[in-house]
């Protein structure tokens, strides 16, 4: 009795998950090699030819194959570089089956990329023992590549968590998915687009909060943030600072929007219309003459992470930019300043009545006049 | 050998179900080999021998793999009359072989 078919009695060990491939053009070998690896507990397919054997191993990649060298059309030997040359089937172990004598083989094998070799004819302890080590060497690989990504998605929600705070869930997404192997998360190089930029700042409060006390100061900026950066968000709007009581928004950025400029002009009637019950709350609660302004100005900017190593932001720079600075800057509460493009765009969207234009204004750092368009939104709440 | 001896193999009884098609694929190599010797066609006697070799001992049949080391070692060196001989052999060894499972 052979060997091999000696282990054909055996009884199975718990190993049904795992997957061979048996290729050989003799069936006689590939049912015995199919049945020896069935008896050990491990699922066995069988193929005849070298093209079966990449459509099978490509199209549902088996855990281990085993592969004669000997087969009509391609060789064991371009079986196992093809296979081990593509990303799909490259990390699949491949015991090579070459006769005992033949030290060529294994010297093409080796250069080929085969994981081991056996020698016809088959000894079955030989077999098993290569085909177990490499199942243990198999699995222990997909248990530390299994951890890795684990760790992956843990260290990605911790930043995704960290960023959401901050900044947009759609560029927080984006952010991670460009997550660079050495874990830096921001990989883009500076680029020119078109954008609409808005600012938005709670008129009056810096000069209130010096007789408000510091725990109150906090918790009326967390409403008021609350308030506006989901105005931001619901409108795919992309926070690029938030400094004091000054909000800046993007659109347009990362992602292309048609629509930016109305994005832009709902986000400011969400945010007045968001904050007035918060208003009304500080009001009853003793009030202060305060309300937000905002700003809003297209044209093109330069979007680019900006900082050092330790600290870096996604940063926005450019005439835009500069330009709904200096409207909120002007706006009074409850209105809204748009330049005369903005204005442009957003023309069917105003309320009849609501925007009154205040001629070309000459903005601190332009050249040029600016046309500008008041459109009222709310009035502001005094006690 | 003995024109009246039985050939006693001893087979492992979980391959009987495997053993009539083994047994019938040798004897269509059988023909196959006489029809490679008639045709001159060595690559083809290489790859035979070759393949009787490494599928013989491995299912219990050590003479097999014998006779295919023979056609394969004959096939390189182009010994048309060594393997007429290990044909005739291999015609008689089946002829005579006789399976037993344990």
């Amino acid at each position: 009795m052979s060997e091999l078919a000696a282990a054909v009695r055996r009884s199975p060990a718990a190993q049904s998950a795992f997957r061979v491939l048996v290729v050989d053009d003799d069936p006689d070998m590939a049912t015995l090699l199919k049945r020896t690896i069935e008896k050990e507990g491990m699922a066995a397919d069988t193929v005849y030819d070298g093209d079966a054997a990449l459509v099978r191993a490509m199209s549902s990649p088996p855990d281990l194959i085993v592969l004669d060298v000997m087969l009509p059309g391609m060789s064991g030997f371009d079986i196992c570089e093809r296979l081990k040359g593509d990303e799909v089937t490259a990390l699949i172990p491949i015991i090579l089956v070459t006769s005992l004598e033949d030290s060529q083989s294994r010297v093409r094998g080796i250069e080929a990329g085969a994981d081991d070799f056996l020698s016809k004819p088959v000894k079955v302890e030989e077999l098993m023992a290569r085909v177990k080590t490499l199942r243990r060497l198999h699995e222990t690989r997909r248990e530390l590549e299994a951890r890795r990504l684990s760790a992956e998605v843990q260290r990605k929600e911790a930043i995704r968590r960290a960023f959401s705070r901050y900044i947009s869930p759609r560029l927080a997404e984006r952010i991670i998915s460009d997550l660079r192997e050495d874990g830096l998360p921001f990989d883009h190089h500076a680029q020119r687009i078109s954008v609409v930029a808005l600012f938005a700042d709670l008129r009056g409060f810096t000069r209130l909060t010096e007789t408000i006390e510091v725990d109150k100061v906090v918790a009326m900026l967390n409403e008021y943030f609350a308030v506006i950066t989901e105005a931001a968000y619901r409108n795919d709007g992309t926070i690029f600072s938030m400094a004091g009581d000054c909000l800046l928004v993007g659109f347009n950025v990362p992602f292309p929007q048609a629509d930016a400029a109305q994005r832009a002009w709902r986000t400011a009637e969400d945010m007045i219309a968001g904050f007035a019950p918060v208003l009304a709350g500080w009001t009853q609660g003793g009030g202060m003459p305060t309300g937000v302004g905002i700003g809003i100005a297209a044209g093109e900017a330069i979007i680019g992470n900006v900082g050092s190593p330790h600290h870096m932001s996604y940063t926005i720079i450019g005439d835009a930019v500069n330009t709904a600075a200096r409207l909120m800057q002007m706006a009074r509460a409850g209105e809204l300043l748009v330049s005369g493009s903005v204005y442009d765009s957003i023309r069917a969207l105003v309320p009849a009545g609501a925007a009154v234009s205040r001629g070309n204004v000459a903005l601190r750092g332009k050249t040029e006049p600016t046309p500008v368009y008041s459109i009222e939104l709310a009035r502001p709440r005094t006690r | 050998m003995d024109a009246d001896t039985v050939i006693k193999v001893v087979v492992d009884k979980d391959l009987e179900d495997l053993i009539p098609v083994f047994m019938g694929n040798r004897h269509k190599e059988l023909e196959t080999l006489r029809a490679a010797l008639a045709a001159a066609d060595f690559e083809q006697l290489r790859q035979l021998g070759h393949r009787m070799r490494g599928v013989g001992n491995s299912y219990g049949f050590e003479r097999i793999s014998v006779f295919g080391k023979q056609v394969e070692d004959g096939a390189r060196s182009g010994d048309r009359a060594g393997i007429e001989a290990t044909i005739a052999e291999y015609r008689e060894y089946l002829a005579r072989v006789q399976v037993c499972y344990e």
